[in-house]
């Protein structure tokens, strides 16, 4: 007997050659039939997803089959379904992001950016004036609430998974239902005890208004964070003679660093683009505010939502670069935070290891 | 570390312990006496992980333990009134059955967490991260990598740095939950030399699955068992060479042997 290689099997290889033409044409007819009923002037969604779908399911199924028998079925029609909505939720982002771009690029500028929205009407050149003082006023309410909130919320993630206390439970679905209210009822109930105990409104009005809207999501997403540091640490940290706390702090709060920083990020994104709670506890104005603990300071939700009413196209593309820029606030927010927090060992392992060799 | 501390004799007397209204052990007496090596043994679910967790008041950690008896160390009780267990667990050391460095820290840091987490004043930081590397014979791999993560080791590696890293607390007691237990042979005989070399300067625990590991390493064996729905106790103690062959119990005779468990 000789063992000759068998040069025609490529194991590597996910689908055997002589099917490749099939699978080619199976994905193409279907395309070519929704395309020739679009440009006969049938609406594009309803053929999407009432012919095209239907009839990628059944051509794929049908290469499935005489691939793989009646495995070959199930397997080709879930891989055509996820695609399907896969790409359904790609195209929603990309066409949001999209329309943010072209239409906010229509504003944007170095001097958009900086210059404040004094001396600007409705007719006023999309060269002068900006969102400078909207970006100031934004950073300093969600940078005050974030200051407030994040001690809490770890303070509270801490209970909820170090404690043995049996109301934590209670504590638990309370923090869930909080996490449900409406935006503009926290807005509300600021704004009730604005005029109840007449306080001034102002930009710090505006930070508590939004706590309660962050709070939980820190609270929880920090709770699954430190649950997911094993317990073996903690014991390990204890049997070095550790008190608790130092356990917590040196050893507990380090591992699951990535997953509290990852907490705050959506929690700030929960609450950076809150719209109704400023606009009922923060006096909006049109000059560049430092100040939030009294008189008025804008924000660039409160911003936007001005413009967008508006009947002027000069107007309207301002509020579009308004939340290009709120867009673009969070992306760099985001990303920063993720190099700045990554894990040092991912960075300096593979050097590391080729240098022990 | 200009002196390593003393070993002690650590004794246990009438120690039971419950887990809420369950009574999982019952009147344990042992002595491990200074610079000897006690390995406990016996099958699942009979107590000896409970009893090594009580030496070192490591139990406290499982919600509904409650306790009684005493463990003395020299003499002192540590449940008495002038030991918390946070000083107890200083002067006795534990290794767990699964390694556990710190992941967030370099191997350096690692054996330096202790010092820092007990809140101790860390002397000559070089010579300690030394000597306990050494004495754990792990230096030689690791001394070109200090500033590693201390994740990047081999499993058996991660094992000798957390007896490193208990080393550096200079113990006067070790106790070892089944360190070799997820381990390969050639990691497992490296740790039985370590535990050997460091029987010299502290009094070892070690509870472990393996037969021929307790005649390797110890110097007195004590055989745990519990029977169907009865607290585990101790059925037989005493030198390693009676335990294993001439065994006065014939429980114990059946399980050295292999007839059980």
């Amino acid at each position: 007997m000789s063992f000759e290689p068998r040069p025609t099997v490529q194991p590597w290889a996910r689908v055997n050659k002589s099917r490749r033409a099939e699978i080619i044409f199976a994905a193409l007819v279907p395309l070519a039939i929704a395309i020739a009923l679009i440009a006969f002037g049938f609406d594009r969604n309803l053929t999407l997803v009432g012919v095209f779908l239907p009839i990628q399911v059944v051509s794929a199924s049908v290469v499935g089959y005489r691939a793989f028998g009646r495995r070959g079925v199930g397997d080709a029609a879930l891989i055509v379904f996820v695609f399907f909505l896969a790409s359904f939720v790609l195209v929603l982002l990309a066409s949001v992001v999209t329309s943010l771009v072209t239409q906010g690029s229509k504003a944007l500028s170095w001097s958009f950016v900086t210059q404040n929205n004094i001396y600007v009407s409705n007719t006023t050149s999309l060269d002068y004036g900006g969102v400078g003082h909207a970006i100031v006023g934004t950073l300093m309410i969600v940078g005050l609430t974030t200051l407030v909130t994040v001690p809490l919320g770890i303070a509270m993630a801490i209970y909820l998974t170090q404690s043995q206390s049996k109301i934590k439970n209670l504590v638990r679905t309370l923090t869930q239902a909080i996490s449900g209210l409406p935006s503009v009822v926290a807005g509300l109930f600021v704004f009730s005890m604005v005029l109840t105990f007449s306080w001034e409104k102002s930009g710090i009005m505006g930070s508590m208004a939004l706590l309660p809207l962050m709070l939980p999501t820190v609270a929880r997403v920090a709770e699954e964070a430190l649950r997911l540091v094993p317990v073996d640490l903690r014991y390990a940290a204890l049997a070095l003679g550790a008190p608790n706390y130092r356990a917590f702090f040196q050893v507990i709060l380090p591992a699951a660093k990535s997953g509290i920083i990852t907490a705050i990020l959506l929690g700030v994104a929960r609450i950076i683009g809150e719209t109704a709670p400023l606009l009922l506890t923060v006096p909006i104005n049109n000059g560049t505010s430092w100040n939030i603990f009294s008189g008025s300071i804008m924000t660039l939700p409160a911003y936007i939502y001005g413009y967008l009413s508006s009947l002027f196209s000069t107007s309207q593309n301002r509020a579009w670069g308004g939340a290009l820029v709120l867009m673009i606030i969070v992306a760099v927010l985001f990303t920063t935070t993720r190099i700045l927090s990554r894990p040092k060992s991912m960075k300096s392992k593979p050097t590391k290891q080729k240098a022990s060799k | 570390m200009n002196s390593l501390a003393k070993a002690s004799t650590l004794s246990s007397e009438n120690i039971s312990v419950w887990f809420g209204e369950r009574q999982v052990l019952s009147d344990v007496n042992l002595i491990f006496p200074a610079n000897k090596v006690t390995a406990l043994i016996g099958p699942s679910g009979c107590g000896k992980s409970t009893f090594i967790r009580t030496l070192n008041r490591m139990h406290e950690l499982i919600p509904g333990a409650g306790l009684a008896g005493s463990v003395f160390l020299d003499g002192e009780d540590i449940y008495g009134e002038d030991f918390d267990a946070v000083s107890v667990r200083i002067k006795i050391g534990m290794v767990f059955q699964k390694p556990n460095p710190f992941p967030t820290m370099t191997i350096r840091d690692n054996i330096l967490s202790g010092l820092r987490l007990s809140g101790r004043k860390i002397g000559n930081a070089d010579e300690i991260v030394e000597t306990s590397l050494r004495r754990a014979s792990i230096w030689n791999e690791v001394k070109d990598r200090l500033n590693d993560q201390a994740i990047s080791l081999s499993g058996g590696q991660q094992q000798r740095l957390c007896i490193a890293r208990s080393l550096a607390m200079n113990p006067q007691v070790l106790l070892m939950d089944e360190p070799c237990s997820a381990l390969d042979p050639g990691s497992t005989r490296r740790i039985e030399e370590t535990i050997k070399e460091l029987s010299s300067s502290m009094t070892i625990v070690i509870v472990t699955h393996n037969m021929q590991q307790a005649q390797r390493v110890s110097d007195q064996t004590a055989f745990f068992l519990a029977d169907d729905n009865t607290p585990g106790g101790v059925v037989e103690f005493g030198s390693t060479e009676q335990v294993f062959n001439g065994p006065i119990d014939q429980r114990t005779n059946d399980y050295v042997n292999g007839h059980f468990g």
